[in-house]
């Protein structure tokens, strides 16, 4: 069976590799010692008309199935050879728009574990992409010069890494919250300014900071009132008072037993089928 | 997460486990023609849907009567239809009993037609053919008298059979010989002459139906295990062999015997004769042989009993249906089998005598008859006040009083001179009172599942027992008679030492173990049954006598045995008792006197002191060495025992940590300086709520084994050197109080709460000089060796994380992700943490037992697809909810029971409600019910629900997944006969972890692991022999320095295979130590699939025809395997012949 597997692997070397139509297969490896190689698909980043993508037409090179142990920095070595890189980014799903790259808190946002990924490469020529995708490969991950830890390595430098430093820690809470205050009272201050002050149609806006307090406007203060009705006015209500009343109550009352009746029958029918009642 | 198709089709199988006679039941299945209703088929119940028309539609008046009938007769409409069902599963079909009754015509026939033989002395046997022996054992063998046969001069149906309340399976017919008055002749009754005549009739009878090929087998078998009455079984010869055996009992014509000769208190059996040696000459009185004489009238009885019997039931349906019910319920307690069972027959007898006072009406239904039944039970005691069945007031009759001296249980029958209950111990009946006790409270309850758990849940010894102790050779116990001095018992009871010895045992170990003891049972040695050409077997063919002892918790803290003061009278008798283990003690008031000090440090080893109770008073009393005494009881322990732990199962480990951890939580509280006070300090990890499996020892770290990172006290692990220790931090919540200072936003929340945990860090150093590390969402705190990681946290932030706006402003409550994550972080779990650290204060079992339970599922490699809590509110189940057991209070029991719980529960159709700090009224738990059955396709396969979890299951959310739970249950289902095989079984207990070790053969590939990166390579199940430094100093002191928290490189490399392959395969692992990894592949996976940009992780393209197709890239992905963990792996095992791409 293995053995069958790898004719086919090899043959499959002989070939050419098959890829899906639109992109071009690149064999990428750990290192040497492996002998099986995972296939990077590539091509150039397009969208369909009409999309928006914030990626760079042209000079982009969108790539799948890249390893876990694949990284950012890593693949801009291996690549690096095709022309000048711009930025790598290693994303979860293929996404068009450009995350935000605003500064990840290192404190805030832990890197998650990365399984396979999608990769964008912003080359800063178009000729970077033709380059890549005319890559005939096997790519290797981890060379002597350049070599990408893993296993027992990677995990004691991982923990190395998350023993944090307080002071920056310190720090960055110390500028976050100074940003937030300001952009609090900034909006306290619009608020105030806005206070009973009509907007052109002539309404007022209401807040919880007037003086009379009012409902606040979420649900559970919406059901709360609704509750209170429902109670105020089954309190007004006369039970088995009238006898069509006491008549309803009784037929009520029988059709919950029979109701009963038939769950319990239910029940007993799923118990035999599983034979329960055999008791030994 | 709904209950997955495939789980769903394989569960009945799993219901069935039983696997004899599958055909026949098939062919009963479709015979039955039952309506395919959608819901069995699925096996799943829905809500029911009436429609209107059908729920208001006029009632007619049988529905009325019925409706009224199950209200004043039965419990609820559940309760009636699940009897009903029951007594139809184990009641004789009418076409059995044609044939039944046509096999009795003719063996009645037949015994007509066996021939008689000429007259002999009772000790020339020499007439008797070769193919049979005579079925009873003849010591002394010389006897008077003389012998010829004759054939009965009636054939007699007696018995439940004939009272239509035998119940199957095992259908036996009583049939009574009534010997000719020829064959007997006066003082029978003397000196076994009329047993002697009984067996050698039955052997002649057995030796001429033998030859008649209208019977499948002959063979001889003891009638209710009594050794001097030997009955013949019959059974159909072909397909029927199954169907009923009968027994025939040859009995006295009536007015043979007179009854005055065979009072309680008379003699029957002569020392001389039994002896074989002459009179003393002090010529002191025979004693009376009160058993031997009842067994002589028990012959006599049989046809009145039967007739009294048959005029009390004979029209009366539901005290039929009621013995029929109480005989299950003997059956599944194993009170109904053996010499001196609570039979069948005496319970027959109590719903007589009930009705005969008017306790038990005719109209009862068979419910309220077993129910009466049961508090008759369990509110009279029969060994203190006996009752009696006659009614009429002869003054020759012996007084009830007589029948006590003689007996330990006393019902008379309506002569007023034999005692139904006379071979029924003390402690047989006083296990019948317990489970009547326990069965009333139970249907007191009125809890959903009552007939569920009294009539269907069967209760083995093992399971229903804490201790267990087994005592064989059972030849010992000839040597326990000699040393007891029983010889009266002996001649009583013909010869048989263990019944002899059974009473006295059973009394000496009972006053021994004192406050210890809950209950004492004994096993009753079986009936055993032999070919007509064998000798009978002996006593001590019966195996082992088993003994069970339930034991009270709270007596088995003490180690010391107080007796009386050295000056008392009575200190010479406890002196007498305890042999040289009575010491004499001066107590702290003052007092001098006697006392027993058993050597116990630990909990587990007080657990333990029954062992060394009993040992000590068999060696001393009754002459049984340790050697004949196999003590089952803490054989599990072992396997919750840390490495050089030999005494401990951890509870005082455990206790140690929680002691530290309340130092810590009232440093917290007393903390000055922080800008808001600490409204609450909650534990929140397994360690304290004492169900960690191995419990954490205090650390100190040697320097020279890390990399030392000074500026941040920290040590860091080096690649030269194996993994270091693994100490994992137990989290402890602390809540702050509320204030306007908080921010509204998440963001901001999470901000403050990082500053509040470095002001945390700097105020516990420089108040209280504890070491400690912030991070943005905990503080780690190092004391007395033990790290604690407190998280702050807000109360008002998971509602903050739930509000959504709408584009109208108004504010809603929705979950998300990270709300339910933190509310259960912050709320729910310190709760849960909270109420079982209350539980185990209760129950102090609860530890150890879920510590076990746990320490097998993750041993099973199945630890990651259930959390801990659900583990541990499984094992809480066992102690909340018991019934029909009562809570367990050693580990070993409470393991049994917990893998009964998960191979039998129902989980499709209900929620396992457990009933914390009992806070849930039945009506909520019926609601709660109810509400599982209507939202079911919305909750998680396993449901558990609690007083502060009622609709959402939180701690099974994320798992087990259908295949997993589905897996474990089938490990439960074969580890439960395996281990209780081990624990009861005559070869002694063997390798007792070979229920934890898991079946390997069922994984595609199996990642070896290297032991020098195992840090916890030493939990193992088979402790290795060897491992490695893990960088501790041996001797424990104030440490300085901040050990390696968390890090484990499989764990590591686990969540990297799950992220990478998660999709492909699932991955098994034992984090206690375990060597392998085992990788199976989910089954679609190899399945080609067509190529998406958004799922080509791990894949290859292969082309076929147009379409592009992927598969898994399976040599890379091994590949991976080892590049992933490079320097943990050892070897990557793939079998392939298991699968194919």
């Amino acid at each position: 069976m293995v053995a069958r597997r790898r004719k086919r692997a090899a043959g499959r070397a002989e070939e050419g590799v098959p890829s899906p139509p639109g992109y071009t297969a690149i064999p990428i490896k750990f290192s040497e010692k492996q002998q099986a190689s995972h296939y990077l698909y590539a091509r150039e980043h397009r969208v369909r008309e009409g999309t928006k993508s914030s990626w760079p037409p042209k000079r982009t090179l969108f790539i799948l199935n890249v390893p876990p142990y694949c990284t950012e920095e890593s693949l801009s070595h291996l690549l690096s050879s095709c022309g000048p890189i711009q930025s790598v980014e290693l994303q979860e799903k293929p996404d068009l728009a450009e995350v935000p790259k605003e500064p990840r808190s290192k404190f805030f946002n832990p890197k998650p574990v990365p399984g396979f990924q999608v990769g964008y490469i912003v080359f800063q020529k178009r000729g970077g992409v033709l380059a890549a995708l005319a890559l005939q490969g096997p790519l290797l991950v981890s060379t002597e010069s350049h070599p990408v830890k893993s296993g027992i390595h990677k995990w004691i430098c991982d923990y190395a890494d998350s023993v944090l430093d307080p002071e920056a820690l310190q720090e960055e809470v110390d500028t976050f919250m100074v940003t937030y205050d300001k952009k609090m009272d900034e909006e306290e201050a619009k608020a105030k300014e806005e206070e009973g002050v009509p907007d052109e149609e002539g309404w007022v806006k209401v807040t919880r900071r007037g003086r009379r307090a009012v409902l606040p406007r979420t649900e559970a203060a919406n059901l709360r009132v609704l509750e209170k009705e429902k109670r105020k006015r089954a309190r007004k209500e006369l039970l088995n008072f009238y006898a069509w009343q006491h008549r309803e109550s009784k037929m009520e009352h029988l059709a919950q037993l029979r109701k009963k009746f038939e769950e319990d029958k239910q029940r007993i029918e799923l118990m035999r089928a599983q034979r329960k009642f055999r008791p030994y | 997460m709904g209950p997955a198709p495939r789980g769903a089709a394989e569960e009945p199988e799993l219901m069935e486990p039983a696997v004899e006679g599958t055909s026949k039941k098939g062919k009963k299945e479709s015979s039955k023609k039952r309506i395919a209703t959608d819901c069995p088929v699925e096996g799943l119940l829905q809500p029911v849907k009436l429609s209107r028309a059908e729920l208001y539609k006029e009632p007619t008046n049988e529905e009325l009567n019925r409706l009224r009938e199950t209200e004043s007769l039965f419990h609820s409409s559940l309760l009636r239809l699940q009897v009903e069902e029951l007594l139809k599963e184990v009641r004789l079909s009418e076409k059995k009993k044609e044939r039944i009754n046509a096999f009795l015509l003719e063996i009645k026939q037949r015994v007509m037609k066996v021939p008689s033989t000429p007259e002999t002395e009772l000790t020339d046997q020499a007439w008797l053919p070769d193919g049979v022996r005579v079925p009873l054992h003849q010591v002394p063998y010389t006897v008077k008298g003389s012998f010829h046969f004759l054939p009965p001069t009636h054939v007699t149906v007696v018995g439940s059979y004939l009272l239509d309340t035998c119940i199957r399976p095992d259908i036996n017919v009583d049939v009574a010989l009534t010997l000719p008055k020829e064959i007997l002749q006066d003082k029978d009754a003397l000196n076994q002459r009329y047993f002697r005549k009984r067996a050698l009739y039955l052997a002649h009878l057995a030796h001429h139906l033998a030859r008649d090929p209208l019977f499948g087998s002959v063979r001889f078998s003891y009638t209710k295990g009594c050794h001097l009455k030997p009955s013949l079984l019959l059974r159909p010869h072909g397909k029927d062999e199954r169907l009923v055996t009968v027994r025939l009992h040859p009995c006295p014509p009536l007015d043979f015997f007179r009854p005055c000769r065979l009072l309680p208190s008379k003699n029957n059996v002569r020392s001389a004769w039994y002896r074989g040696q002459s009179l003393p000459g002090d010529g002191s009185p025979e004693p009376p042989t009160p058993h031997y004489n009842t067994w002589i009238l028990q012959d006599v009885g049989l046809e009145s009993h039967v007739q009294l019997l048959s005029t009390v039931l004979g029209s009366a349906g539901g005290l039929k249906d009621g013995v029929a019910l109480l005989k299950v319920w003997l059956r599944q307690r194993e009170l109904d089998k053996g010499l001196g069972g609570f039979s069948g027959f005496i319970v027959s007898m109590l719903v007589a005598f009930l009705t005969s006072t008017r306790k038990i009406h005719t109209t009862m239904s068979g419910y309220q008859v077993l129910r009466s039944v049961l508090q008759f039970l369990a509110t009279t005691d029969l060994t203190v006040s006996g009752i009696s069945l006659c009614l009429s007031s002869d003054p020759s009759l012996p007084a009830l009083a007589d029948f006590h001296q003689a007996f330990s249980v006393v019902f008379l029958d309506s002569s007023g001179r034999l005692n139904l209950c006379a071979d029924v111990t003390a402690s047989t009946y006083h296990q019948v009172q317990h489970e009547a006790r326990l069965s009333m409270a139970l249907l007191d309850r009125k809890v959903d599942d009552g007939f569920q758990l009294l009539l269907m849940t069967p209760k083995p010894m093992i399971r229903a027992f804490d201790h267990v102790l087994h005592l064989r050779p059972l030849s010992r116990l000839q040597a326990a008679c000699h040393r007891m001095t029983l010889w009266p018992e002996l001649q009583d009871h013909g010869g048989d030492y263990v019944s002899a010895a059974l009473g006295p045992l059973t009394t000496l170990l009972e006053q021994g173990l004192g406050s210890r003891l809950h209950l004492l049972a004994h096993s009753r040695p079986p009936v055993s049954e032999w070919d007509i050409n064998q000798d009978p077997p002996k006593h001590r063919d019966s195996g082992t006598l088993t003994l069970g002892l339930l034991l009270r918790p709270e007596g088995l803290t003490s180690v010391l045995e107080l007796g009386p003061e050295a000056d008392h009278p009575e200190a010479a008798d406890f002196r007498q008792f305890w042999g040289s283990r009575s010491e004499l003690r001066r107590f702290q008031d003052g007092t001098i006197r006697e006392a027993v000090v058993w050597e116990a440090d630990s909990l587990a080893q007080k657990r333990l002191i029954p062992h060394q109770v009993v040992t000590h008073l068999l060696a001393l009393h009754a002459d049984i060495p340790d050697a004949c005494v196999h003590y089952v009881g803490g054989l599990l322990d072992s396997l919750i025992q840390g490495w050089k732990e030999t005494s401990s199962t951890g509870e005082e480990a455990l206790a140690a940590v929680v002691r530290c951890y309340d130092d810590l939580s009232r440093l917290l509280w007393g903390l000055e300086g922080l800008p808001l006070t600490v409204s609450a300090v909650q534990g929140a990890h397994p360690v304290l709520r004492y169900t960690e499996v191995f419990p954490p020892t205090a650390v100190q770290p040697a320097l020279s084994f890390y990399k030392y990172l000074r500026e941040r006290a920290s040590l860091l692990p080096r690649i030269d050197k194996p993994c270091p220790a693994y100490v994992e931090p137990m989290t402890v919540v602390c809540h702050l109080e509320g204030s306007g200072q908080w921010p509204q936003e998440a963001e901001a929340i999470r901000r403050v709460r990082a500053a509040f945990q470095l002001r945390l860090a700097e105020l516990l150093k420089q108040q209280h000089g504890l070491l400690c590390r912030a991070a943005a969402t905990y503080t780690d705190v190092l004391k007395d060796g033990f790290v604690f990681r407190i998280r702050v946290a807000y109360q008002k932030e998971p509602q903050i994380l739930r509000e959504m706006r709408s584009p109208e402003g108004m504010i809603s409550l929705r979950d998300t992700p990270a709300s339910l994550q933190l509310e259960r972080d912050t709320r729910q779990l310190p709760l849960l943490t909270s109420a079982l650290h209350g539980l185990q204060q209760q129950h102090s079992a609860f530890s150890t037992v879920a510590r076990l339970a746990k320490r097998w599922v993750r041993a099973q490699l199945l630890g990651d697809g259930l959390t801990d809590e659900c583990l541990d509110l499984v094992a809480a189940a066992l102690f909340l909810h018991p019934e029909p057991f009562t809570p367990p209070s050693c580990p070993q029991v409470g393991f049994l029971r917990f893998l009964y719980l998960v191979s039998t529960f129902d989980w499709r159709n209900n929620p396992l409600i457990v009933n914390l700090n009992n806070e849930l009224t039945a009506e909520e738990q019926v609601e709660m019910r109810s509400s599982f059955l209507a939202n079911r396709t919305r909750l998680p396969v396993l449901v558990i629900f609690t007083p502060q979890d009622r609709k959402s299951s939180v701690w099974t959310q994320d798992g087990p997944s259908p295949q997993i739970l589905q897996q474990l249950m089938v490990l439960a289902a074969k580890a439960l006969p395996v281990l209780e095989k081990q624990l009861m079984g005559p070869q002694g207990p063997g390798d007792i972890r070979t229920v934890f070790r898991p079946p390997l053969d069922m994984y595609d590939v199996l990642i070896r692991l290297s032991p020098r990166h195992i840090p916890r390579h030493r939990q193992a199940v088979d402790t290795p022999a060897a491992s490695f430094c893990r960088g501790l100093l041996s001797k424990s002191g104030p440490s300085s320095l901040m050990p390696v928290l968390g890090y484990d490189p499989p764990q590591l490399y686990l969540t990297q295979l799950r992220e990478a392959f998660g999709h492909l395969a699932l991955f098994f692992y034992d984090p206690h130590g375990g060597e392998v990894i085992g990788v199976l592949w989910k089954p679609t996976s190899f399945k080609p699939q067509p190529f998406k940009a958004s799922n080509t992780k791990g894949c290859v393209v292969v082309s076929q025809s147009e379409e592009t197709l992927t598969v898994p890239n399976v040599e890379a992905i091994l590949e991976d395997f080892t590049t992933l963990g490079e320097g943990l792996v050892q070897a990557v095992e793939a079998r392939s012949e298991r699968w194919a791409v």
